[in-house]
């Protein structure tokens, strides 16, 4: 049976988040995925929050980046956030995003071997007395804690890319698909099945992902009214293979992307097509969500994630999918 | 101000109503940042633990609503709940 996660942005104070993870937890969901960027608020004091106001949900970051948080300090921070929600804690982590890594002055350099090498790093922190480790990005010498983490935590990798894909399916314990479109999802299951098979696992020890822009509401308008401004920023990052596969204009998608840069949102937004709209997010009425989840799962994925913006009202739509969404997968 | 007094005032069919409402309207406040963080203690407390909609709950949002959105709150008593009484309570004690 599917498993339902959501991911929230730390956009807003604390406690709102807050407030909708405690939701989603009473309404069935059993993942709880909190983005880390800098320009936001801080994924751990976050997630931490979140920890001591639920009991069941598992949590952790969706997904957090090597080049940013060097592994031995994410290592550190899910092994301490384990204490807290002992058990409940996962680990997501992938190349992070050219943009805003570019606005720290980071460069993503070999992001294949970054992300295997700080899996390696993070999983041998957790277990090992001392980690040394000489690898073509990271290095660590005798690195070690002065507390003994409690449990492993599993880690999931977040993929895009062929490749990408490919090394989460070998090294993942999941895989964050950042996909919500069949065609992408089927392409991207088998990335990682290919990867699963390299590395001599069986389908079911990896929990695959499709982690989507969700927006759901009982009028479709308003629901793809919301998708509107998370769906600009995918097209804007998206590479010219995923625009060719579904017929979108690469110039089109170009002024969106130099729309966004120069924070002229309405005319970004005003670009935004139907198409673009159905092709890079999960959005509708709850049927037309059933519909579209249906199809994913025929992909073979374990796992679906909703993400933002979830709906135009944030309580009201995960009521709306814990109600009318979830049930439908329960039977 | 005592809250809990004011939600005494609020007739049960309509307390269900009231919580949906003043849970969006702190949810949607562009002044979240104003919200004390005891308040914000009590309120996930308080939804951890159940619906928002006993007489503990109500009142925690009822303080969370006036002191992030005071106009809307006594607006929305008045107007879509039809509690012009708890209205001019808050106003009068505000």
């Amino acid at each position: 049976m599917v498993r339902f996660g959501i991911e929230f942005v730390p956009s807003e104070p604390y406690w709102k988040t807050v407030f909708y993870a405690i939701q989603a937890e009473k309404r069935g969901f059993d993942y709880l995925w909190i983005t880390d960027h800098f320009n936001n608020r801080n994924v751990y004091v976050t997630l931490t929050a979140a920890a001591l106001h639920t009991e069941k949900i598992k949590l952790g970051p969706g997904v957090t980046n090597p080049y940013l948080i060097n592994p031995v300090i994410t290592a550190q921070a899910v092994a301490s956030l384990n204490e807290v929600a002992t058990g409940r804690v996962i680990l997501g982590i992938g190349a992070g995003d050219k943009t805003t890594l570019k606005s720290t002055g980071v460069e993503m350099h070999k992001p294949l071997t970054a992300v295997e090498e700080s899996v390696e790093i993070v999983r041998r922190m957790m277990i090992e007395k001392s980690v040394t480790f000489k690898g073509n990005v990271f290095k660590t010498n005798n690195a070690k804690f002065f507390f003994k983490p409690t449990t492993e935590i599993p880690i999931y990798v977040g993929a895009q890319g062929p490749k990408m894909l490919t090394l989460a399916g070998r090294i993942g314990d999941g895989v964050l698909i950042n996909a919500g479109h069949p065609k992408d999802v089927d392409y991207a299951v088998d990335r990682v099945k290919k990867g699963i098979q390299q590395a001599g696992k069986s389908l079911t020890d990896v929990d695959i992902a499709a982690y989507t822009s969700f927006s759901v509401h009982e009028d479709m308008k308003k629901a793809a009214q919301a998708a509107v401004p998370v769906v600009a920023y995918v097209v804007a990052g998206s590479p010219d293979v995923v625009l060719q596969r579904h017929g979108v204009n690469k110039e089109k998608a170009e002024k969106i992307s130099g729309a966004l840069k120069a924070s002229k949102w309405g005319q970004a937004f005003g670009l935004v097509s139907s198409r673009m709209i159905e092709a890079f997010s999960v959005c509708g009425t709850p049927d037309m969500c059933i519909e579209r989840i249906t199809e994913l799962l025929k992909s073979g994925i374990s796992q679906f994630v909703i993400g933002s913006p979830i709906g135009p009202n944030v309580r009201k739509a995960i009521d709306l999918i814990s109600d009318k969404i979830i049930p439908h997968f329960e039977k | 101000m005592d809250y809990r007094r004011i939600v005494k005032m609020v007739p049960a069919a309509k307390r269900e109503k009231l919580s949906t409402k003043l849970m969006d309207l702190i949810l949607k406040s562009k002044s979240a940042d104003k919200m004390p963080s005891n308040l914000v203690r009590t309120l996930l407390h308080h939804w951890q633990q159940g619906p928002l909609t006993t007489e503990i709950g109500l009142s925690t949002l009822l303080e969370a609503a006036v002191i992030l959105e005071s106009e809307k709150t006594i607006e929305a008593l008045k107007e879509m709940l039809q509690l012009p009484d708890v209205a001019e309570a808050i106003r009068a004690v505000g």
